[in-house]
């Protein structure tokens, strides 16, 4: 087995010596404007140690000795979702960019020290399971059956990585990205593909990532593909930021499908003969959003679907309220992150959109769970399936 | 006091998710961002009214339980911090903007509503208002600000923020619900008397008198076009006659002076910091040239500043917690001491001599507080809170500064246990009877926040 992650800020400092540095003057827990706390753990739990600023106080008094391991600390270092509203708002330099980081790092402490809650031990479970390879505990897909349906080569200039969400929970986001690259004519195919490690790196588990690494890379090497593209958001963020960690330089390139079809329609490739009349908003996936600072493309490419009427919510870009799934809550609190997902289309509703977009298969579930407590009766749908109900075609 | 009992009474009175003896979270509420020791404590309890506040202070009569009520926990001098343990009251869940009176121009709110709520709340609704904002991070409450007798922007026109109470709903120590100001005759907040004002009472008193938990608190008019207008002065012996020019025009919204060893072009100069508003950019311009002209005849001269700078001074709230950041340790703490302006340059020179002395960086400040009459002088300290002996270095030199504003005729403001003994030292004996009777009165068994302005 690989060894493990050991998240370091820079080469010379470690995470450790730095995290002192938090005054907890409070801007982490804010939106933009101070209207209200954006960070939907302290929104929730209330106490100052449910915020960023108390969690770092907390890692740090564990740091120092001053308090120990407990279940306790470890439940609020876990009831984040990571959304980086934090790292936005926090006004010192050269430190804000850390937190989630900082967060994550201590959560793998918390494993170290035996008080990873149960219910996220079920992700490294199911993940390390040989008949599984993905946190939702179903049997691997080889995707042989999907190649074959799809008729795609063994070698390709691309590699479609679906991800476990679209996968084995979404499906009709998967099929959806896989006819758009079918119609756009890319040379793509598929692998026989383990989990990115998303779940378990956000939640400290972090034991088996580089093997799930390496083998996923000998996979996409094997294909003779220099180029991958997910339509998952947290795949994107993994792939692109967190393996990078282990190998500096991967050897290939990372898209998320958003991007190529943006570049498809700056090259005017794309002909739309149908239109989309819909009133529609976009929810910021944070993993694709604050994570990797992907705010525009999606709504340029919704801004050019004929027909469509994009409005913002209230809380958008670096501002956006987190759908509340990421960083392991959806499976540690999965009540409290619905009711993240239900403030969310709470908002939506002011902007009187019909439908709620993404580009995240994980927030198209939180959201469309919330969709269906709450009956709210929005579409929740993702941009690449907009493009299977339309009509258009390719061209050269 | 039977601990498992309050607990489970607490917890009865505001619910489970709202009160905590988990050791996590006493650890956090322990301790703040300043130089203060941590201190025990026992529960921390969040209200979401006023009627599970007055249960909340039966309770602790009863059980003969210390009660600290917090807002935004940024005092930096350990005021929200248990002396002698107990429960520590978090505000934050009684956040409702109750009324806007834009006519009598007051706000109505609950006692947990931030300055950053209130603010973007009238930014959007009533743009033409502004509230008292102090110079903290926005997580810090308007009553918190307003009962510490804070100051901020709006301090040099109107005097400090404090006086811009109108009106408070507090729970007293035996659990009554006590009206002061004009809702306690009418049913309007829009004014302190003409009654016997008690209001004073719970200014400065660090919540030994009472749990504020509903205030008014006046509005302004927001100017069409606000500026900042830099000078620079060589010489602190030329401060008071600057700014008594400055202050003679009438037209400053508010006036801040600087002088930092760091970074360093910054060495040796002292910066004036001066607010001007008007009704066009015309009008603007004309007062910069007057603050020109005045600057040239005070010894000193405008300064052009890049734009960063700038906008960094006229945002709202100002990024305070920046001055926390210098040493990137994370603890901050200063003396605010309110000073009189004779001796403004003196507190200057010695107060510079004190931070060498403790080897920090001379970082000095101060704002006017209704023109003249008072001004608040800044001696800052940050230290790096995971180095002991540095904390321990800035405790001491906070110390020495108290008793330095003390020397000088001021008076520390929001000062920590230390410097309120050093306040209490030099009080008038029958002032400090009197504060002492009113106290025992209001409070017979001492829960209110026990240890802070405690006579010996």
């Amino acid at each position: 087995m690989g060894g493990e992650i050991k998240i370091t800020i820079n080469s010379e400092q470690d995470w450790k010596d730095i995290v002192h540095r938090c005054f907890r003057c409070g801007y982490c827990k804010f939106t933009q404007n101070f209207s209200d706390f954006n960070c939907p753990s302290y929104r929730k739990f209330k106490f100052e140690t449910y915020s960023t600023g108390g969690r770092m106080w907390l890692i740090y008094g564990i740091i120092n000795g001053e308090i120990q391991w407990n279940s306790g600390i470890a439940n609020v270092l876990y009831a984040c979702s990571t959304c980086g509203n934090c790292i936005e708002n926090c006004r010192f330099d050269k430190f804000n960019d850390f937190l989630v980081d900082f967060i994550e790092a201590a959560r793998v402490e918390a494993v170290n020290n035996g008080f990873c809650p149960e219910k996220q031990k079920v992700l490294l479970e199911r993940t390390e399971n040989r008949e599984m390879f993905n946190p939702y505990g179903e049997i691997n897909s080889n995707n042989e059956e999907l190649k074959s349906k799809y008729n795609l080569p063994d070698n390709a200039e691309w590699v479609y990585f679906i991800g476990c969400t679209s996968n084995y929970r979404q499906k009709n986001l998967r099929d959806a990205t896989l006819n758009f690259l079918k119609k756009a004519k890319i040379d793509f195919t598929l692998i026989d593909e383990h989990c990115c490690c998303s779940p378990i790196i956000r939640t400290g588990q972090t034991k088996p990532v580089k093997d799930f690494m390496n083998y996923n890379l000998a996979q996409i090497k094997n294909t003779g593909a220099m180029k991958v593209i997910t339509s998952c958001a947290g795949c994107y963020r993994t792939l692109k930021k967190d393996w990078s960690k282990f190998e500096t330089d991967l050897g290939i390139e990372i898209f998320h499908t958003i991007e190529l079809v943006k570049k498809l329609l700056d090259e005017e490739k794309i002909k739309f003969k149908s239109e989309y009349n819909k009133k529609v908003t976009y929810h910021d996936p944070c993993h694709l959003g604050r994570h990797m600072g992907v705010y525009e493309i999606p709504r340029e490419v919704l801004k050019q679907i004929p027909g469509v009427e994009l409005v913002e919510m209230k809380r958008n870009r670096e501002n956006a309220w987190c759908c509340g799934a990421g960083g392991g809550v959806k499976i540690g609190y999965p009540e409290w992150a619905v009711e993240i997902s239900g403030e969310r289309l709470e908002e939506a509703k002011q902007t009187g959109a019909s439908e709620i977009t993404s580009v995240c298969p994980f927030c198209r579930t939180n959201l469309s769970d919330a969709n269906q407590k709450y009956s709210m009766n929005f579409e929740i749908i993702d941009i690449i399936e907009i493009f299977d109900k339309l009509d258009y075609e390719i061209v050269d | 006091m039977n601990k498992e009992n309050v607990f489970e009474q607490l917890e009865h009175i505001v619910g489970k998710d709202f009160v905590s003896n988990r050791e996590e979270d006493l650890y956090i509420y322990s301790q703040d961002p300043g130089a203060s020791l941590p201190r025990h404590v026992d529960f921390v309890v969040m209200p979401e009214n006023v009627e599970e506040v007055q249960k909340i202070v039966k309770l602790a009569n009863q059980e003969k339980v210390p009660v600290i009520p917090m807002g935004g926990g940024l005092t930096l001098s350990g005021l929200i911090i248990p002396v002698k343990g107990g429960i520590v009251m978090d505000m934050k869940r009684m956040n409702s903007i109750i009324e806007i009176n834009a006519l009598s121009k007051y706000a109505l709110i609950e006692a947990g509503v931030t300055t950053g709520q209130l603010l973007s709340f009238l930014n959007e609704n009533y743009p033409n208002l502004q509230p008292p904002v102090p110079d903290a991070p926005p997580s810090a409450t308007i009553a918190g600000n307003v009962l510490i007798h804070g100051s901020g922007y709006l301090s040099q026109k109107y005097g400090n923020h404090g006086a811009m109470i109108n009106g408070l709903e507090v729970v007293l120590p035996n659990g009554d619900i006590c009206k002061m100001g004009s809702c306690a005759v009418s049913k309007y907040w829009f004014a302190r008397g003409p009654i016997p004002d008690l209001i004073g009472l719970f200014i400065s008193s660090f919540g030994t008198m009472g749990i504020v938990t509903k205030l008014s608190v006046q509005l302004f008019d927001k100017p069409k076009f606000r500026e900042v207008v830099f000078g620079l002065l060589n010489d602190p012996n030329d401060i008071p006659n600057i700014l008594l020019k400055i202050t003679e025009t009438g037209l400053a919204e508010d006036v801040l002076i600087g002088m930092q060893d760091k970074p360093d072009w910054m060495k040796g100069y002292v910066f004036i910091i001066a607010y001007v508003t008007g009704e066009s950019q015309e009008e603007i311009d004309s007062h910069i040239k007057i603050f020109k002209r005045i600057y040239r005849k005070a010894k000193a001269r405008y300064m052009k500043t890049a734009e960063r700078i700038r906008k960094v001074y006229l945002e709202k709230p100002i990024f305070a917690a920046a001055a926390a950041d210098y040493r990137k340790g994370g603890g901050f703490e200063y003396v605010g001491a309110n000073m009189p302006l004779e001796n403004l340059p003196e507190a200057y020179k010695k107060g510079a001599e004190i931070s060498k002395r403790y080897g920090i960086v001379p970082t000095l400040g101060s704002r006017l507080i209704g023109g003249t009459h008072n001004i608040v002088m800044f001696f800052s300290y940050s230290f790096n809170r995971a180095d002991p002996k540095d904390m321990e270095n800035a405790r001491e030199a906070l110390h020495e500064t108290n008793k330095l504003a003390l020397e000088l005729g001021g008076i520390p403001w929001k000062a920590e246990l230390s410097g309120q003994q050093l306040i209490l030292k030099k009080m008038d004996p029958n002032y400090k009877k009197l504060f002492n009777t009113i106290r025992s009165i209001l409070d017979p068994n001492h829960i209110m926040n026990p240890g802070n302005w405690e006579v010996k």
